[in-house]
């Protein structure tokens, strides 16, 4: 079987250049927004406080 | 033979040929895999077809079964004996499973990996968030990897040098071969291995009425240290749902071509995965229970991560032989596995080809990612006097510190109808996705917040 038969096996969305087009942008709101933005301040907080005591176990 | 189900769009042109869409060789070889399963499918072999359609979520699954979990769940056996953790393995997993469900549902509906999705849904500045998190996730954890693939050649009186050149030279060996089908069949059959911990479980004897008490009663609850407590709960979390895990199975999935006629499949895989990674975490904490009357809780020799001999002195030379093996299995996979996420959100990000069915002259970036971050962790497990159990340990806790963010925008992408159409989660999926999100977030701010504290003096 060729590759030309083989290929319609294929969903059209799975050929790698519908894949490379890019989906539209989604429209937040701004409760959305504000809730994404402090999940992301609190991660990095509490990364940073986890990296600290690592590093400061590392030194005692 | 059946006929094609010709799903593509054919481009008519004005004098009335028909045009195919430009084809790429990752396109041919996703086609030839998809050939396999429509047949299976029509012909209604059924575990043919399931044996064509598993991978993805055992992978993810065993995958995340990893050096650095094995080595957490061990500790957590040897320092509290079993009890509250074995039941708590059961629950993370089940909790792995609804995550990865959704990880899989998303990436055989839309064909497209988790970092590419984020990018073009909510903007560069979260696309890279998710990816940043990753890469350094993935980093500290293959570091982990290695340090478990030591620490059971250790055993083996082999040094930290063969554990980094065998890392390295499975990741290229597996990559060799430029398809994703050979990649994804022989990190399989290694990841088999896993079970060797549930070997090292079934010699050490374990009291069987212990163990079905423990199942049903999460007690005895462990007692001493609240942050020692606090420490194993955010690393046994981390142990079994991970950043990596959602990145790998969504783009997995992809990669291998799964469509949504394939669903029902998928969730049996990730299923299979579940059920097969809590059986083998069960046995390598019950396996590390063994050592809990004997000091189990002061494991030493290699930097703290000990646990093979240690076993062998208590329970036999088998069961230390037994568990050593089961490391180098347990590392050797997530490196693989580990890696290939690295790789995938690295080329979906930056939108580069990012397909284990390309060839690495066709996918470059792809392949050097996957590449490259292994062959940094290597080359830090090679500086002498590296605290092994404490970077095993930490590498779990900074992945459930990060991972609410990851799995917020899973949810959201779950239920994006403009991506997902009738796939979107149903109302009690979400509750419980919430209710996922939220525990995980308490336990591993909880752990953090309260070593800082006590780090800076504060209590």
């Amino acid at each position: 079987m060729t590759e030309q038969e083989l290929i319609h096996y294929l969903e059209s969305d799975q050929l790698v250049a519908e894949r490379s087009v890019p989906v539209p942008r989604a429209r937040l709101s701004r409760r959305a927004s504000a809730g994404l933005w402090a999940l992301r301040v609190f991660v990095v907080l509490v990364s940073a406080m986890v990296v600290y005591t690592f590093v400061w176990q590392l030194g005692h | 033979m059946s006929p094609p189900p010709h799903v593509l769009d054919i481009q008519v042109a004005p004098d009335g040929t028909a045009t195919l869409p430009p084809l790429t060789p990752e396109d041919a070889a996703r086609s030839r895999d998809r050939f396999r399963v429509h047949h299976a499918r029509h012909q209604r072999r059924r575990w043919y077809l399931l044996w064509l359609l598993v991978g993805p979520g055992i992978l993810a699954m065993l995958g995340e079964n990893d050096g650095p979990s094995m080595i957490s769940y061990a500790t957590s056996g040897a320092t509290y004996g079993i009890g509250f953790f074995l039941p708590f393995i059961v629950v993370t997993f089940a909790m792995a499973v609804v995550c990865q469900e959704m990880s899989m549902r998303v990436g055989a509906v839309t064909h497209r990996g988790y970092g590419q999705l984020v990018l073009e849904r909510f903007g560069r500045l979260w696309g890279w968030f998710s990816a940043g998190d990753l890469i350094l996730t993935n980093l500290v954890t293959l570091i982990a990897e290695f340090v478990a693939i030591r620490v059971g050649l250790a055993y083996f009186h082999m040094g930290a040098g063969i554990a980094a050149l065998l890392g390295v030279t499975l990741i290229v060996f597996t990559l060799s071969g430029g398809r994703y089908w050979r990649w994804e069949r022989i990190v399989l059959g290694m990841a088999i291995f896993n079970g060797l911990f549930l070997a090292a479980a079934l010699l050490v004897k374990p009291h069987w009425g212990s163990v079905g008490h423990a199942l049903a009663t999460f007690s005895p609850f462990p007692g001493g240290s609240f942050n020692t407590l606090l420490l194993l709960i955010a690393s046994t979390i981390g142990a079994t749902v991970t950043p990596w895990m959602i990145f790998f199975q969504q783009s997995a999935s992809a990669d291998k071509g799964l469509t949504p006629r394939d669903l029902r499949h998928g969730r049996y895989d990730t299923i299979a995965g579940g059920v097969l990674a809590a059986l083998f975490g069960c046995g390598a904490l019950i396996a590390g229970a063994a050592l809990a009357a004997h000091g189990g809780s002061n494991i030493q020799g290699l930097a703290g991560a000990g646990f093979p001999a240690a076993l062998s002195r208590v329970s036999g030379h088998a069961v230390g032989v037994l568990f050593a093996l089961g490391l180098i299995e347990a590392g050797a996979v997530a490196v693989l596995t580990i890696s290939a996420s690295t790789g995938y959100a690295v080329g979906e990000c930056i939108g580069a080809p990012h397909s284990l069915n390309s060839s690495a002259r066709g996918a470059v970036l792809f392949y050097a990612a996957n590449i490259g971050a292994a062959l940094i962790a290597a080359a830090i497990i090679l500086i002498p006097g590296v605290p092994l159990l404490s970077i095993a340990l930490n590498a779990n806790v900074l992945a459930t510190v990060l991972l609410p963010v990851a799995l917020v925008f899973m949810i959201m992408l779950a239920n994006d109808r403009d991506l997902m159409g009738a796939w979107v989660n149903g109302r009690w999926l979400n509750r419980v996705a919430v209710a996922i999100v939220a525990f995980i977030s308490v336990c591993g701010a909880a752990y953090a917040i309260d070593s800082f504290l006590q780090v800076v003096h504060v209590i």
